[in-house]
C-alpha cells in the first residue's frame, strides 16, 4: 500500500538513507529495528510524506506522492500518520489534543462552530482514548499529563482520524512495562483496524513481540527483510545474523 | 498598589462632579473636556496604530520564524536595531515624507493623527515583531511536526504556533502600545501638539499635553495627565494578560 521505492537522503553531504526500498500493507505490522543514528526517524518521516527523498519514489496505492500537485499531496499526507519519539502534545485537553487530526480535516464552517460550543467531540476521540485506556483523562490538560500517559495521548492522537497507515517512531522508548503493554496492545488494535502500522525501535524484543515482517537497518542501508520468525530465527544476511544475536555492537 | 492614587481622581477628570476636598482637581473642573479629549486622541492614536503594527508585525514573525532564507539573521538584526531607533527621527523622518517635499505630500498630512498613526506605527512595529519572533521560534519544532503529521496545512501549523505563542504575543503588543502611548518626541513633531479653539485636543496626547502642562507649570494637572497615562497602561496591560489566560479556540 504506503512504498519506498530505491530513496535516498542525504544531510550536509553525508547519506543517510541510500538506494533503500521498503512497503507497508494493510492490516500488517512492520518492524524496522537498527542501531541508534542509521535513519530509522529519517525513513519514518520519509514515509510520512513529510521529507522528500532527494532521490526515488514514494507511493500511496500507486500513486507517485511526490509527482502529485500541492492538494492531491495534502490529500495523501492525511491518509498517513506519524507518532514520533517526543509526545509533543498541543497545549489544551487531552480531548483537543486527540481531535487535532478530525478537526483540520473539517471546512472552516465546522470549525469555528465547534471552536465556540455549537458541537462536541466526535465519537472517534472516545473511541480511540479508550484504545489506550485514557478516556477519563479526556478533560484533563496535556501539561499536566505523566511521560507515559502523553506518549499514550499522542499514539491516540494519531489514531483517531483512522489513517491508513501509522508510522510509530520508538513508540515506547522512554516508558515503562506498563505503559509498554498498553501501546503494543494499542498497535495490535491499529493491525486489526487494517492499519498497515510501521514501528521504528531499538528494542528487538519488542519487534519480535509486534512485528509481521521486519526490516533490518544497518549502516547503508536495508540488509534484510522478511517474516519475524525467520530475520530472528534463521536470517540469511550475515550480518543481520550478528546484528541480531548482539555481536555486531555499533 | 500603583493604581491606587489613580483611581479615585479617574472619576473626576472624566466628568463626575467636582469635589472641593480634592483641590488637586480644582483648576480641572472646568478642563475636564480638554483631558477627555486628549485621553481620546492618545487611545485612538496609539491603539490604531498598535493594531495596524499587529496585523502587520505578527504575520512577519511568523513567516520568518518559519522559513530558512540567506538573509534571515540580517532580517533579525535590522528588527532588533529598530527597537531603539530614536523616536525622535522616527518622527522626523515622517514629517518629512508628509511634508509639501515628500513622497506623501500630496496628502496633507502634517500635523494630523494619520501622521502620528505612521509614526507609531514605526516605532510600534520593531518592537512587536521582535518579540513575537523571538516567541515563535520559542514554539517547540516537535509541536509544528505533529500539526503537519496529524494533516494539518500551512495555515493549520501556523495557527497552533499563534496558539502556543499566546503569551509572547501578548507581551509583544504590550510593549509596542507602551512604546506608542508613552512616547513624546515623534508625535510631538508630526502631531504638533495642537488644540482647537475650544480647547479640545486636535493632535495633543497625554504625552505631549504631560510636557506642555509641566513647562507651563501646571503640575497638577501634568501630574493627573500622568496617572490617567500610567493607568491606561496598567489596564492595556491587565486586559492583555487576562486574554492570554482565557485562550484562544484553535
Ligand atoms: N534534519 C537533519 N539535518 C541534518 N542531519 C540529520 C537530519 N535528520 C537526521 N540527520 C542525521 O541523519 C542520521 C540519521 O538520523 P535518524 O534520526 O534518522 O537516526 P535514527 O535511526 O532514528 O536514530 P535513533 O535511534 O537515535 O533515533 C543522523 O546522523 C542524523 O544526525
Ligand atoms: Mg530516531
Amino acid at each position: 500500500m504506503l512504498r519506498a521505492t530505491a530513496v535516498s537522503q542525504s544531510f550536509g553531504g553525508e547519506r543517510v538513507l541510500d538506494d533503500l526500498s521498503i512497503e507497508v500493507d494493510a492490516g500488517e505490522v512492520l518492524g524496522v529495528i537498527g542501531p541508534s543514528g542509521v535513519g530509522k526517524t529519517t525513513l519514518l518521516r520519509t514515509l510520512a510524506l513529510s521529507l522528500e527523498p532527494d532521490e526515488g519514489s514514494v507511493t500511496l496505492e500507486g500513486t507517485d506522492v511526490w509527482a502529485a500537485g500541492e492538494a492531491d499531496r495534502l490529500a495523501l499526507r492525511r491518509r498517513v500518520g506519524m507518532v514520533f519519539q517526543e509526545a509533543s502534545l498541543f497545549d489544551g485537553s487531552v480531548g483537543h489534543n486527540v481531535e487535532y487530526g478530525i478537526r483540520v480535516r473539517k471546512p472552516w464552517s465546522d470549525r469555528i462552530a465547534a471552536a465556540v460550543g455549537l458541537a462536541g467531540p466526535p465519537d472517534a476521540v472516545h473511541e480511540s482514548l479508550d484504545v489506550v485506556g485514557m478516556t477519563d483523562k479526556v478533560n484533563q490538560h496535556a501539561d499536566s499529563l505523566s511521560g507515559g500517559e502523553a506518549q499514550r495521548v499522542s499514539f491516540a492522537r494519531a489514531l483517531a482520524y483512522d489513517p491508513d497507515v501509522l508510522l510509530l517512531d520508538e513508540p515506547t522508548s522512554d516508558l515503562d512495562p506498563r505503559n509498554t503493554a498498553v501501546i503494543e496492545e494499542a498497535i495490535d488494535e491499529a493491525r486489526n483496524r487494517g492499519i498497515g502500522v510501521v514501528v521504528a525501535t531499538h528494542d528487538m524484543h519488542q519487534a519480535e513481540r509486534v512485528a509481521d515482517r521486519v526490516a533490518v537497518l544497518l549502516d547503508d542501508g536495508v540488509t534484510e527483510v522478511g517474516p519475524t520468525d525467520v530475520i530472528f530465527d534463521d536470517p540469511t544476511d550475515e550480518r543481520t545474523r550478528k546484528f541480531i544475536s548482539g555481536e555486531l555492537v555499533y | 498598589m500603583p493604581l491606587e492614587p489613580v483611581v479615585p481622581l479617574l472619576p473626576e477628570v472624566l466628568g463626575g462632579p467636582t469635589h472641593h476636598h480634592l483641590p488637586l482637581l480644582l483648576d480641572l473642573s472646568f478642563r475636564e473636556g480638554y483631558v477627555r479629549s486628549i485621553i481620546y486622541v492618545s487611545l485612538y492614536v496609539s491603539l490604531t496604530a498598535v493594531a495596524l503594527s499587529t496585523l502587520f508585525s505578527v504575520p512577519v514573525a511568523i513567516l520568518v520564524g518559519f522559513s530558512e532564507f540567506p538573509g534571515k539573521q540580517f532580517v533579525k538584526s535590522v528588527v532588533n536595531t529598530g527597537m531603539g531607533f530614536p523616536s525622535v527621527v522616527v518622527g522626523l523622518l515622517v514629517l518629512f515624507a508628509v511634508s509639501n517635499q515628500g513622497p506623501l505630500g500630496s496628502l496633507d498630512l502634517v500635523f494630523t493623527r494619520e501622521a502620528m498613526i505612521m509614526s507609531q506605527f514605526v516605532l510600534a512595529t520593531p518592537p512587536i515583531t521582535a518579540i513575537t519572533l523571538a516567541a515563535v521560534s520559542g514554539v517547540d519544532d516537535g509541536v509544528r511536526d505533529a500539526a503537519r503529521a496529524l494533516g494539518g496545512t500551512r495555515l493549520d501549523v501556523a495557527l497552533v504556533v499563534l496558539k502556543e505563542a499566546r503569551y509572547g504575543i501578548a507581551t509583544a503588543i504590550l510593549a509596542g502600545f507602551g512604546r506608542a502611548v508613552s512616547e513624546v518626541g515623534s508625535v510631538l513633531i508630526v502631531g504638533g501638539n495642537i488644540t482647537g479653539a475650544d480647547g479640545i485636543s486636535k493632535t495633543r496626547t497625554l504625552t505631549t499635553a504631560i510636557q506642555l502642562e509641566a513647562r507651563q507649570g501646571q503640575y497638577e494637572t501634568a501630574m493627573v495627565l500622568g496617572a490617567v497615562l500610567v493607568a491606561l497602561v496598567l489596564t492595556v496591560n491587565a486586559v492583555v494578560v487576562h486574554f492570554g489566560d482565557e485562550g484562544v479556540a484553535g
